[in-house]
């Protein structure tokens, strides 16, 4: 139990003002914010660090940002290292300072307790516009990182206290739909000095030093508890490779290796990726973080808070600079927190599939979505978002239940909300057609994978600029323990088109304009299965039936279950027995 | 000459309580077993109890009461438990899976959890039939309704013996022909039916919310139908001068007709009377602004009322179903008497949300709980009386309680039982300052301007300690306070919410006509419903408010304001309203940036005559109920003071008496902690107050929570 001197009273006391902070940091965030991605998906992480700087705490946010601030904050303390002033607040977004991708956009602000720096208040949110040539960021034509948006290396928007409104209004210039950008710094800014309020009457009521024991030994804490899962694993390396498939850049479908070796309590993990190339799909090595951390919690399983303590005999090795996984300026990589992240992700699962068996999920549906812009006539003004609903996927099966529909994709883990349909048509001129489960979609298995959805979208005002992004529209999502499905074709994602009487389907990432009368239709996929699907309890299947979850055709094809009588779900108990045996 | 009564029932998870007031100021608590198996049988047991202690018959006492009072967990059990009403939607083609996609969203705290399961569907997906119609943003037709899809749904319904329907589809707020086309077709199609019509049930923007909303209350209405119908039939047997009037989760009451026709507004209904209760309490002491917290065996419920007014909550999920509906906001924790300590596997202390109950509750019992509790750290500290609980029914066992603390706690901490009963003390504290953040500072509240209101049996162990922590100098404890929600049910006024859809821009003569008249029309429908229920325009009151947000913005914040003509000139003072409450809550705001309405409410009440106070005899000197010395626990070190308690009942009005002390009435005890000076007020409130400030310390002490 406790090996410090602190007391355990006091200990529990400051662990709860903690996760308080950063509660009330996030609530701040997600009320205020304009970008929809960022207060309904989500896609923001705040988290607090101590002077060194180590994290402290991060919210049980979304796995995309998982550990990817522990190598930001550390870039950006570096680089103005001998110069950080109370009043201070640093804003920063590029990869090559271990940011994710641009357009999420970090602030960092120094807390000073009497003179002294002892703490970082930390946001990092997803804008809806970055500037660049394509609205929302996401170029499936890009080439260079130049040719997707603007990169902000750690800059000072306050300097001591003083707000640089030139510098803040060079940035906001070069980005569309600059009011919404601007009350998102806002959001931002503001969920900081929340944050610091806080730590500052923490300190104030326990003193400092008491409240620095403390945060060292919940760090400790953690570490133990870590090493206390990592060590029963058995010493030895296992290795887990997944297939990033090609989705429209045309150089083939690429493997990524993760090599896990684990001795005592110490887990290694490395990861070996091809080059990286001229297309939106590589990851900066801050981002492929997440990627690495998610698959390891997906072992882990363990409830919230988490801190850095976690990490302290996890080291990680990305494979030399220059590849997919660890890339360099100028690689292109705005689509990284999806692609290639889920499937470095699946890498690692995997990994630990060999690893813990017994602890094993399937993975989720990955991430293919579409962002929209336009100009709408209502108001006559510009808009632009990406469009969260059209990335919800099907969740993984587990070892003890079926993965939840509509709750993916892999990279976010249920954190998104995809937001109410009437506000998405209230703030954008679209009409959405549908929004919908899936049938067959989820992965076959004795639990089966949730279902993915179907989003679909007409412009009501002029054309509309449609991006697609992701995956996952020919490889289904993995399942574990044995599952398989036999209907592939209708577990991947994929985009239909519909113009003119006739209905096109897209699998690769594409630029395309719509007008109003033609629909787009997003389809995410379901999540994979868990077990053997011969395994599914008859009863469960036709429960699926009937609320149309799976077909007929999937019942006999993916579970072995005939059904003779689909109205009445009369089933042929022999030619199913024949069926399973098979 | 007879007396006059009004008669309070409140059912709660383990006991129902009765309140019997009379018009002198008689006021008697009473507590039955709840019966959740047949709800209605507790209200008999209680009646009979009251004859037995008071021969009066049940007869007497309901046909001489102006009101008799239900608040009921009929509702909320049968959410708890899935046993509503086998029930079909009706929705809009393409969106008949929002309830179960649910925006996508799993909750926080599960992220990584592989066993935490999905919501259990009230309405299964094959119950779920979606129709060719549709209506756009702006509230025109883009797809007429076709009839026939809808007979075919009910044709399904009919052969699946489906009790109740749900009908919400798209946009159908801005537009409602549609749904109410349907409606009409399902009552054709399947006469009897239990029908509830989104946009007429909830009318605002966001179909999952406004859809999930409508299935809920479609699950829960027969059941509600039926538990009515046995109560009204019972009161009106027993001679009932006017129909029985149900508390509901927005604070107000309403007779039995509207509970079933809109029995989401009954499932939390409970503790949604704490802050009238509180308001009533309060009135010597002119207090406006209060927080009451409600310990009882297994939770701790918070409350928060400002200027007079009880927090609202609107569009949350409530038992993982999103509940549209403004409901008061009760911000529950798992932290009761029964609370066990545990130790984390971070190895961390914590207390709760696992309870030991009542059966085999807390180790002290002696009724084989092994498991320490609050419970067991309160006997310890020396704060309970070993003698017993409830003047004595309830003996306490020290020994057992010291023994699980020490096994469980103190032992692998490596501390003193003291220490480790103190600790537990503070965990449970701490959780609790936590939770009331939740009601005060997010909601841009600071909690030191507030009076803290103790409620419930446990709440008195911890009261001026979580005063002392949250920097709040002002404490009232009634001599009800185990039965202040029953009270403030018996208090309330008669209550109707009715809203409507408002998505425009905050500019210009239209915006202030549009918004105008909405408002007024709203509230025509108000006045209507209360002045046939027998209410002059003199006992009826208006709120309004209006769910604002900056252009842009997807959430929204809510703004009262008052019920004056809204013109071009004060639709200015609306949005300045709205840019401070926005810097209120979020430390910043954007007066130059465009203001957008999404959702508008008015708030239509008629007001009751309310029941006198109790009255306390004054009082000599408090050293007369003076009873005994015990030794008692004040300080992390663990260290024992001798420390006087009191005889609550003996206390006279204006007695007053310094901490350390505790006070014992009969169904809770009541912790002075040093610092604290108590005088009890003659209609039966204990007022305890902070000592003058010791300067700086407590000033520290209380920023820390601001």
């Amino acid at each position: 139990m406790t090996t410090s001197h602190v007391d355990p009273i006091t200990l529990s006391v400051v662990r709860g003002v903690l996760e308080t902070t950063q509660r009330e940091m996030t609530l701040a965030l997600e009320k205020t914010a304009r970008s929809s991605v960022f207060n309904l998906a989500h896609d923001y992480s705040t988290a607090l660090f101590n002077h060194t700087p180590e994290m402290i705490l991060q919210g049980q946010d979304i796995p995309i940002h998982l550990g990817s601030l522990i190598p930001a904050m550390k870039a950006v303390s570096d680089f103005f290292d001998g110069d950080i002033n109370e009043g201070d607040l640093i804003l920063h977004n590029d990869p090559d300072y271990a940011g994710s991708h641009i357009i999420d956009t970090c602030m960092y602000y120094p807390v000073f307790y009497k003179g002294e720096l002892v703490f970082w208040t930390v946001c990092k949110g997803h804008l809806t516009d970055i500037g660049g040539p394509v609205p929302a960021g996401y170029n499936p034509e890009a080439r260079e990182i130049y040719a997707e948006g603007l990169r902000i290396p750690p800059v000072k928007i306050w300097d001591r206290g003083v707000a640089r409104h030139d510098v803040l209004n060079l940035l906001l210039t070069n980005m569309r739909a600059r009011r919404d950008q601007e009350g998102d710094f806002n959001a931002l800014i503001g969920a900081c000095q929340v944050g610091a309020r806080n730590l500052v009457a923490l300190m104030d009521k326990y003193g400092k030093d008491v409240v620095q024991d403390c945060i060292e030994e919940l760090l400790a804490m953690a570490n133990r508890h870590m090493d206390g899962l990592i060590v029963q694993v058995p010493d030895g390396t296992y290795t887990g490779t997944a297939i990033l498939e090609d989705a429209g850049h045309g150089f083939g479908d690429f493997e990524i290796t993760a090599t896990v070796t684990i001795n005592g309590e110490r887990c290694h993990i490395a990861i070996s990726s091809p080059p990286q190339v001229p297309y939106f799909i590589n990851s900066y090595e801050g981002n492929s973080y997440s990627g690495v951390y998610l698959g390891l919690m997906m072992f882990a399983q363990l409830p919230p808070p988490y801190n850095e303590g976690l990490y302290r005999n996890v080291t990680v090795d990305m494979g030399p600079k220059g590849t997919l996984c660890n890339a360099k300026p100028p690689a292109p990589h705005m689509n990284c927190t999806t692609t290639p992240m889920e499937t470095l992700t699946d890498a690692v699962r995997l990994a630990f599939e060999q690893a813990a068996p017994a602890k094993v999920s399937a993975s989720w549906g990955h991430a293919n979505g579409c962002n929209i812009a336009g100009w709408d006539n209502r108001h006559d003004e510009e808009f632009v978002t990406m469009v969260l609903a059209s990335i919800i996927s099907g969740a993984g099966a587990t070892a003890t239940q079926d993965g939840w529909h509509a709750c993916g994709p892999q990279c976010c883990f249920g954190a998104l909300t995809s937001g109410d349909i009437e506000m998405l048509e209230h703030s954008y001129p679209i009409v959405i057609h549908e929004y919908g489960l899936i049938t067959d979609s989820g992965g076959a298995g004795r639990f089966r994978g949730g279902s993915g959805t179907r989003w679909e979208v007409e412009p009501l005002s002029g054309e509309m600029t449609l991006v697609t992004f992701g995956e996952g529209r020919r490889i289904p999502a993995m399942g574990a323990a044995g599952a398989q499905s036999a209907l592939t074709a209708k577990k991947v994602g994929r985009l239909e088109l519909s113009r003119n009487g006739a209905t096109q389907i897209l699998t690769d990432n594409v630029i395309e304009t719509l007008h109003p009368g033609e629909r787009a239709a997003n389809i995410s996929p379901g999540g994979g299965g868990h077990g053997n699907p011969f395994e599914r309890d008859v009863v469960r299947v036709l429960e699926d039936v009937r609320n149309g979850i799976v077909s007929v055709e999937g019942a006999q094809h993916d579970y072995g279950v005939i059904i003779t009588d689909a109205e009445n779900l009369t089933v042929d108990h022999e030619a199913t027995a024949r069926a399973r045996q098979a | 000459m007879t007396k006059t009564y009004r008669l309070g029932i409140d059912a709660g998870g383990t006991f129902t309580d009765f309140i019997l007031s009379d018009t002198k100021g008689d006021l008697r608590i009473f507590k039955t077993l709840s019966t959740p198996k047949d709800p209605t049988q507790a209200v008999k047991n209680g009646l009979a109890l009251i004859t037995a202690e008071t021969g009066l018959s049940a007869e007497e006492i309901v046909s001489n009461a102006d009101l008799c009072i239900n608040g009921t967990t009929v509702g909320l059990n049968a959410l708890i438990t899935h046993t509503g009403a086998k029930t079909g939607l009706i929705a809009t083609q393409g969106h008949t899976d929002s309830i179960e996609i649910r925006l996508g969203h799993k909750e926080d705290g599960h992220r990584y959890d592989p066993n935490y399961p999905p919501a259990t569907m009230l309405v299964p997906r094959h119950l779920r039939h979606g129709i060719r119609e549709r209506v756009l943003s702006d509230g025109s037709v883009r797809t007429p309704l076709n009839e026939d899809d809808v007979r075919a749904a009910c044709l399904k319904f009919r052969q699946a013996g489906v009790e109740s329907v749900a009908v919400s589809f798209v946009w159908s707020v801005l537009h409602p022909e549609h749904e109410i086309r349907a409606a009409g077709i399902v009552r054709e199609e399947l006469p009897g039916i239990h029908l509830t019509v989104g946009s007429q049930l909830y009318p605002q923007v966001r179909e999952y919310t406004r859809t999930s909303t409508a299935v809920v209350n479609a699950y829960l209405a027969p059941i509600l139908q039926r538990y009515v119908a046995a109560i009204d039939a019972y009161f009106q047997d027993l001679g009932a001068r006017r129909p029985v009037r149900y508390f509901q989760s927005n604070g107000g009451l309403a007779p039995g007709n509207v509970v079933t026709e809109q029995s989401v507004y009954a499932i939390n209904s409970g503790p949604a009377s704490a802050p009238q209760a509180a308001l009533d309490v309060a009135r010597p002491w002119a207090e406006k602004n209060i927080i009451t917290c409600d310990m009882g065996g297994t939770s701790f419920d918070i409350t928060l009322t400002r200027n007079g007014k009880a927090n609202i909550n609107k569009n949350i999920d409530f038992l993982r179903y999103r509940i549209g509906i403004p409901m008061i906001q009760v911000e529950t924790l798992g932290a009761g008497g029964g609370s066990i300590g545990w130790i984390d596997d971070m190895g961390l202390l914590q207390m709760g949300p696992h309870s030991a109950g009542s059966e085999p509750g807390p180790a002290c019992y002696g009724r084989g709980g092994e498991r320490p509790t609050t419970t067991d750290a309160h006997l310890v500290l020396g704060y309970l009386n070993p003698g017993g609980l409830v003047g004595g029914r309830l003996p306490l066992d020290v020994q057992k309680a010291r023994a699980a603390i020490k096994t469980h706690l103190a032992d692998p901490l490596g501390i003193s039982v003291e220490r480790a009963a103190y600790g537990m003390f503070t965990i449970v504290n701490v959780n609790m300052v936590n939770a009331i953040r939740r009601v005060s500072v997010e909601r841009g509240y600071d909690p030191r301007d507030f009076v803290l209101m103790g409620a419930g049996g446990a709440t008195g162990a911890h009261i001026t300690a979580l005063a002392r922590e949250m920097g709040i100098s002002k404490v009232l404890v009634s001599k009800l306070a185990s039965g202040l929600c029953a009270y403030g049910q018996i208090i309330s006024d008669v209550k109707y919410n009715h809203m409507a859809p408002a998505p425009l821009r905050l500019h210009g003569a239209e915006a202030a006509k549009t918004l105008n008249d909405l408002f007024t029309s709203l509230e025509a429908r108000g006045r209507e419903d209360l002045s046939a229920d027998g209410f002059s325009e003199g006992e009826i009151s208006v709120s309004r408010t209006l769910d604002m947000r900056y252009v842009g913005q997807v959430h929204e914040c809510t703004v009262e304001i008052g019920a004056f003509d809204v013109t071009l000139s004060t639709l200015e003072d609306i949005k300045a309203a709205f840019h401070a409450r926005h810097k209120e809550l979020y430390t910043y705001d954007e007066p130059h940036n465009a203001v957008e309405v999404v959702n508008v409410e008015s708030t239509v009440t008629g007001h009751l005559t309310k029941p006198e106070h109790m009255h306390v005899a004054p009082g000599k000197s408090a050293a007369r109920a003076l009873k005994d010395h015990r030794d008692m626990v004040f300080n992390a070190d663990g260290v024992a003071q001798n420390t006087p308690v009191y005889d609550g009942g003996a206390l006279g009005a204006g007695d007053t008496l310094h901490g350390p002390a505790v006070i014992e009435e009969v169904t809770t005890t009541i912790v002075v902690e040093p610092g604290w000076t108590v005088t009890l007020h003659e209609t039966g409130t204990y007022l305890i107050e902070a000592d003058t400030a010791p300067g700086v310390s407590r000033r520290q002490a209380a920023l820390a929570v601001a």
